[in-house]
């Protein structure tokens, strides 16, 4: 079995992440700098903080694809299971989850987060999804009526 | 007499837009922040067409570009962020992103939770995505996707179509700005200036072999088209007659040419969707009996494959502003491209050449050019205006035919609606390097046009060696002997200025 490389990564608050190559390729930036030859000296990532690169790292673990085509020892229904569990976490951290994805360019993992906040809108009311996120309705009275109107289509 | 009818339409439409209430500026060639004066600063500014951008429409909902808070507003609040709630710190793009996981019902509650939100679920390309997906080729285009998609949903019940028309203000988004900007923006006369084509008339069929063929150079003919009943004929009305029923390739969909025009006739957007169809001359006959190939191009070596020969003709119809960005086209064959009626603004540079902005993959087989035709003049074009290899540009207009050799990189915008005509073919200048392309081992990527890529390459060797015996090597030998004549010309001039002796020499 040869030995595999290894890749370092330095998250923004000066914490280092020692990952697998096949790991670190899931992420189409680092792949493409491997490709590049500037991986000597470890890559800083100056945008993401050590706790959520490390769940970044995690969810490429548990993601990898092995150089025989087999997905990880998880059959399909465990990382289904393992996502969601995952994904089951405060508003704060999933956004900075899908900004790393979307940086560091994991797709999978960035549909993860977008599909899991997509999820959290579909079926709510008005009301009910300015609850979840946090946000104070701005619309005037009359301008209300006027959007009301304009979308009733969808209420019905 | 060229450019009257181009200038008048500029001048036309602008006459429009200063009856019509608000027109904005743009302060041009600026880079970060984009910048753009309020209504209020507007209407007190007299008209000035010198240093504005010319804009279609007035910025829906009043999306404001992030220039304008900075410097404009300092210390206003960007309705976009309040409006969002903790989705604030989303990019603009990711938020478009979600959005395009929902369904249309669900984007529709969305817009009546904040003005924020409003702007963003009204974005027309989610509204685009969800038609040309439920409803396919088969839309009633009603002047904008989300009312289009409304009035199929909603079978025309409510009282509102559905149109979004709230004017929101403090808003700021470079991305949202940026997307309306390239729709509503109208080609700038810099742009369309530089016009450096050959034009030819009337020369011979060796003249264009020896003059642009075989030197692989773009030139522009006129009078090709004189005798094509097309160019007097092919009115929308008159396709729409002749085709029925027929449904031609629109983009990731199928159309009949009524719900096209319909279409067509009414929208204005980043990338408008293009009738591009390979089987036209099939689908409907008489089309095919109203057009003729150009004499230069008649040798057209695919045809030895019959019905199993790649795509190799198109019609191509078109809005203002529809077309292709750069691209190379595939096979390694080369192109003539002829107006029937409107006009294209072309732009070509040469095999060796990356045109600005362009990133081609390292094997050929993906082109990326993220930017739209709009974005790519607007960032991109003034990059050329400084090089030594310039790209070769030209305006080509109804009953004229551009000639694209092979490897060029082209990029093509209708400047108002246009129908064409563009047919690929490989003639003997061009066979080699047709077959060197289908050997290549990501070939089957890289093929275009065919369901048997993989053996394209042997099939078409050998049809024309049963067709025309003894082509191939006669080619190659005549391709050997100019290597080596190009290698005996280097050694000549080396030995014959010989550094150490100082004397011109000759050695044989």
């Amino acid at each position: 079995m040869s030995t595999s490389k290894k890749i370092v990564l330095k998250s923004s608050d000066g914490h280092i992440f020692e990952v697998e190559e096949a790991v670190a390729l899931q992420s189409q930036t680092i792949a493409n700098m491997i490709e590049d030859d500037c991986v000597e000296n470890g890559i800083p990532i100056s945008n993401i903080n050590g706790e959520i690169l490390a769940k970044v790292i995690a969810y490429c673990k548990k993601h990898v694809v092995l150089p025989d085509g087999d997905t990880s020892s998880s059959s399909k229904e465990d990382l289904k299971d393992w996502d969601a569990e995952f994904m089951n976490t405060d508003q704060s951290t999933l956004f900075d989850l899908i900004l790393a994805a979307n940086f560091l360019n994991v797709k999978d993992l960035l549909d993860l987060g977008c599909q899991t906040v997509a999820d959290m809108i579909t079926g709510k009311t008005p009301e009910e999804i300015r609850t979840v996120f946090n946000i104070e309705n701005d619309f005037t009275p009359a301008e209300v009526e006027e959007i009301r109107k304009e979308n009733q289509w969808a209420f019905e | 007499m060229p450019n009257s009818q181009l200038s008048s339409k500029l001048r036309s439409s602008s006459k429009r837009r200063r009856s019509k209430s608000k027109r904005q500026k743009l302060v041009p060639n600026q880079p970060e922040p984009l910048h753009q004066e309020t209504e209020e600063e507007q209407e007190e500014e007299e008209e000035d067409e010198g240093n504005g951008f010319k804009l279609k429409t007035s910025a829906k909902h009043g999306v404001q570009p992030l220039g304008n808070l900075y410097f404009i507003n300092k210390g206003a609040v960007n309705v976009r962020n309040t409006g969002l709630g903790n989705l604030h710190v989303l990019t603009d793009e990711l938020v478009l992103e979600i959005l395009a996981l929902l369904g249309a019902a669900h984007l529709g509650v969305l817009a009546t939770v904040t003005k924020s939100l409003y702007v963003f679920a009204n974005h027309e390309p989610l509204w685009r995505n969800l038609v040309l997906e439920e409803l396919k080729g088969e839309f009633f285009f009603t002047g904008s996707w989300k009312s289009t998609y409304v009035a199929a949903a909603s079978s025309h019940k409510f009282e509102s179509s559905g149109e979004s028309v709230l004017k929101i203000r403090d808003f700021y988004s470079d991305y949202l700005f940026q997307s309306w900007l390239c729709a509503n923006l109208e080609m700038r006369q810099e742009w369309l200036e530089r016009d450096n084509i050959v034009r030819v008339r009337g020369i011979s069929v060796e003249d264009f072999i020896t003059k642009f063929e075989e030197p692989n150079k773009p030139v522009l003919l006129e009078g090709c088209l004189d005798d094509w009943p097309a160019v007097t004929k092919w009115t929308k009305e008159y396709l729409t007659k002749v085709s029925g029923d027929v449904e031609f390739a629109v983009g990731p969909v199928e159309m009949k040419l009524e719900n096209y025009f319909r279409y067509s006739d009414g929208v204005t957007e980043e990338r408008p969707l293009y009738l591009f169809d390979p089987k036209f001359a099939e689908k409907v006959t008489v089309l095919d009996s109203e057009y003729d190939v150009p004499v230069y191009f008649k040798e057209d070596l695919f045809s030895v494959l019959g019905r199993e020969r790649p795509d190799y003709r198109w019609i191509i119809i078109g809005p203002s502003g529809s077309g292709s960005s750069f691209h190379i086209d595939p096979n390694s064959t080369s192109a003539w491209n002829a107006v029937i009626t409107g006009s294209k603004k072309w732009v070509l540079f040469p095999p060796d050449v990356v045109p600005p902005g362009v990133h081609p993959s390292p094997d050929g087989a993906e082109v990326a050019c993220p930017v739209s035709i709009m974005e790519w003049f607007m960032n991109f074009y003034g990059d050329t205006k400084n090089w030594k290899k310039r790209p070769v540009e030209c305006i080509c207009r109804a009953g004229e035919v551009v000639f694209v050799p092979n490897g060029w990189w082209h990029l093509v915008i209708n400047l108002e609606e246009s129908v064409a005509i563009t047919q690929n073919y490989v003639s003997r200048r061009n066979l080699l390097n047709v077959l060197e392309f289908l050997k290549k081992p990501n070939a089957k990527e890289l093929v275009s046009g065919t369901n048997d890529r993989e053996n394209l390459h042997d099939k078409f060797k050998k049809a024309i060696e049963e067709a025309y015996p003894g082509t191939i090597q006669d080619l190659e030998k005549k391709a050997e002997e100019k290597r080596i004549a190009e290698e005996q010309k280097v050694t000549f001039w080396d030995a014959a200025t010989d550094s150490k002796s100082g004397a011109f020499k000759f050695s044989f």
